[in-house]
């Protein structure tokens, strides 16, 4: 059983970071969610200062708050005309140093890092289930990471031409009287909802890995969005799914092996795509040569 | 005829994937079930290393035990491997330190107590004889390195005793005895460290180390304990931390720092450097064992080797 949720959750996160992944590869913000991984540091550190413990919960609170702190600033530093990656880097190295200061000046004599208090491991997924009315239903990652998949799915239902557009063409998509600056931050909401969520359960290093490979991945594969999606997913959940199955004969970290299978998946369309592959194009360009030499 | 071959074609494909995926997904499932049956052992599995040592020690050949964290693996730094899922689940007992020393693992421990018995080792040792983060008011949250008092980590081997015992009665006598043989000798291990610590002379009874894991130790014998970081091993030391600490090794002509380990030598080095400017010459004085213990098979791979490696190598660069 342990087996089934481990992948289930793997899958969920790889689902819900692929679709949101699309639109930050497509917007040249790839890197926002290990912004965030980062920058909410000095959250769970206000955070403790003010509940005074290590629960779970406070902590997420405190990381959650800070890691809509993290895009809303993002996108507004991106919007006033700083570089997205400048933006990304300056907001989350400030944040992070400020609760380094925070830290040392004072919870020194307190275990109170990232790695402990707030990322979760995905190999413990199965037995940190929730009650409800005295009813196990099941693990608190599923639910969690769900909704935020749920969240992410409704909004994409109702609002996917907004979305597409604002993210090709923002120019047009003002000129046609979509509020753009309003779909980016509420898209910039999802992605720091989807990774605090998501770190709570997993850690770090598979939700930043899923945000960003697998749909780096599609972009090699297809041009149009609804496929980058759909690819992106697919080959996130694979991911997760041979990356359990390596992670198991390895006898190594899942979320490592899992985030590794998804490189090699990586790998593998940049040299085998048809249309942006390295082998195909190089074919394709020997052909033109041939062939005006010929002509 | 063309269009069945494709759908038939399409329909091996799809099989072929399913079959893979089952073969995948059983495979994992297999390589747990496949491991022998230990004859009705009791399986144990713990955290760190010292608590690993205390159940071999109680449990004798009753139980089969199994630490998550191996020798020099800092425990806020371990990742957990696909294995470690096996080892959870198949445990009869599972031991860890608690006091936040396992981070967000404890959150887990606490929820498995629904299915099995798991037991934090500290648990039963009063909360006043716990060091807090008092400086700041948070008295809630205490110093989870009780190791390093021999006196608490006894207590320690009484929750473990008594664990077992409740838990395989069969062999309750044989835990008590095996219990009873090892206080003593950590009773008389207590004595030891503490004549040893006696036999440094008194202002020289410093001991300064990268981060804050001795607090224990410097309470239970008598020694000023300094620490460079924080408690855990993730927060940095400041400048201002650095140059207190050499303005205050100059003054006090202290001898040598020490090295962990489980922790980067770096920030002591710049100690060291900084002293040497100041034209006082300090030294490392050794390593010590913090937060893990030795490789398997050496003495220092137990508990009580552990302590006296530290306690010996103190007293050698001190004296």
């Amino acid at each position: 059983m342990s087996t089934f949720w481990i992948i289930l959750t793997g899958a969920l996160v790889a689902s819900a970071c692929g679709i949101v992944g699309c639109f930050l590869v497509l917007r040249r913000m790839a890197l926002v969610g290990d912004a965030i991984s980062h920058s909410v540091l000095p959250g769970i550190v206000i955070a403790f200062l003010i509940s005074g413990s290590r629960d779970s919960l406070a902590m997420m609170l405190g990381a959650a708050a800070i890691g809509l702190v993290t895009v809303f600033l993002i996108q507004w530093f991106h919007q006033s005309g700083v570089q997205s990656d400048a933006s990304i880097g300056v907001v989350f190295t400030a944040l992070f140093a400020v609760g380094v200061v925070l830290v040392s000046l004072y919870t020194r004599h307190i275990d109170l890092d990232l790695d402990c208090v707030l990322y979760g491991e995905i190999a413990y997924v199965p037995w940190n289930t929730i009650e409800l009315a005295g009813i196990d239903i099941g693990p608190k990652a599923v639910w969690g990471v769900g909704i935020a998949l749920a969240l992410i799915l409704a909004l994409l239902f109702l609002f996917y031409k907004q979305f597409k557009i604002c993210s090709f063409d923002p120019a047009m998509a003002a000129a046609v009287g979509i509020p753009v600056a309003l779909f980016h931050y509420l898209l910039m909401g999802l992605v720091s909802v989807t990774t605090v969520a998501s770190f709570e359960s997993v850690g770090a290093i598979l939700v930043v890995g899923m945000l960003v490979v697998p749909p780096a991945t599609a972009y090699l594969l297809t041009e149009k969005l609804g496929r980058m999606i759909a690819y992106s997913v697919a080959i996130g959940c694979a991911s997760s799914v041979l990356g359990y199955g390596l992670a198991s004969l390895l006898d190594a970290s899942i979320a490592g092996c899992m985030i590794a299978v998804a490189g090699g998946l990586f790998l593998v369309a940049l040299l085998f795509s048809p249309s942006h592959g390295v082998i195909f194009r190089k074919l394709r360009q020997k052909r033109m040569i041939r062939h005006r030499t010929a002509s | 005829m063309m269009i069945q071959a494709k759908t038939r074609l399409k329909g091996s494909v799809q099989r072929l994937a399913l079959t893979m995926l089952v073969v995948l997904l059983s495979a994992c499932g297999a390589s747990g079930a496949a491991t022998p049956e230990g004859e009705d052992k009791i399986k144990v599995t713990t955290t760190v290393g010292m608590i690993t040592d205390l159940v071999k020690q109680v449990g004798g050949g009753h139980v089969e035990v199994t630490g998550l964290m191996k020798a020099g693996v800092d425990p806020h730094l371990y990742k957990a491997s696909h294995g470690d899922i096996e080892l959870l689940e198949k445990a009869d007992i599972i031991f860890y330190n608690g006091l936040h020393l396992e981070g967000k693992m404890a959150e887990i421990f606490e929820k498995m107590a629904k299915s099995k018995t798991t037991v934090a080792v500290t648990d039963g040792i009063d909360r006043s004889k716990l060091r807090t983060g008092a400086e700041n008011g948070m008295d809630t949250e205490y110093d989870p390195h009780v190791w390093f008092d021999v006196k608490l980590w006894m207590k320690a081997t009484e929750a473990i005793r008594d664990t077992l015992a409740e838990q395989d009665p069969e062999h309750a006598e044989d835990y008590r005895k095996n219990a009873e043989a090892y206080l003593g000798e950590l009773t008389k291990l207590d004595e030891e460290v503490a004549a040893k610590i006696r036999s440094i002379p008194e202002p020289a009874r410093v001991l300064v180390t990268a981060h804050d894991a001795f607090g224990y130790f410097g309470d239970a014998y008598g020694m000023k304990v300094m620490g460079l970081q924080g408690i855990s091993t993730a927060s940095e030391a400041g400048t201002k931390d650095v140059t207190d600490l050499r303005d205050y090794l100059v003054a006090n002509k202290i001898k040598a720092v020490f090295i962990e380990s489980s922790v980067p030598r770096k920030a002591i080095d710049a100690v060291i450097q900084g002293a040497k400017e100041q034209g006082h010459d300090l030294t490392i004085g050794g390593e010590l064992f913090s937060d893990a213990m030795g490789e398997e098979g050496t003495p220092e791979g137990t508990y009580i080797g552990m302590v006296r490696h530290n306690a010996d190598t103190i007293v050698n660069a001190l004296k």
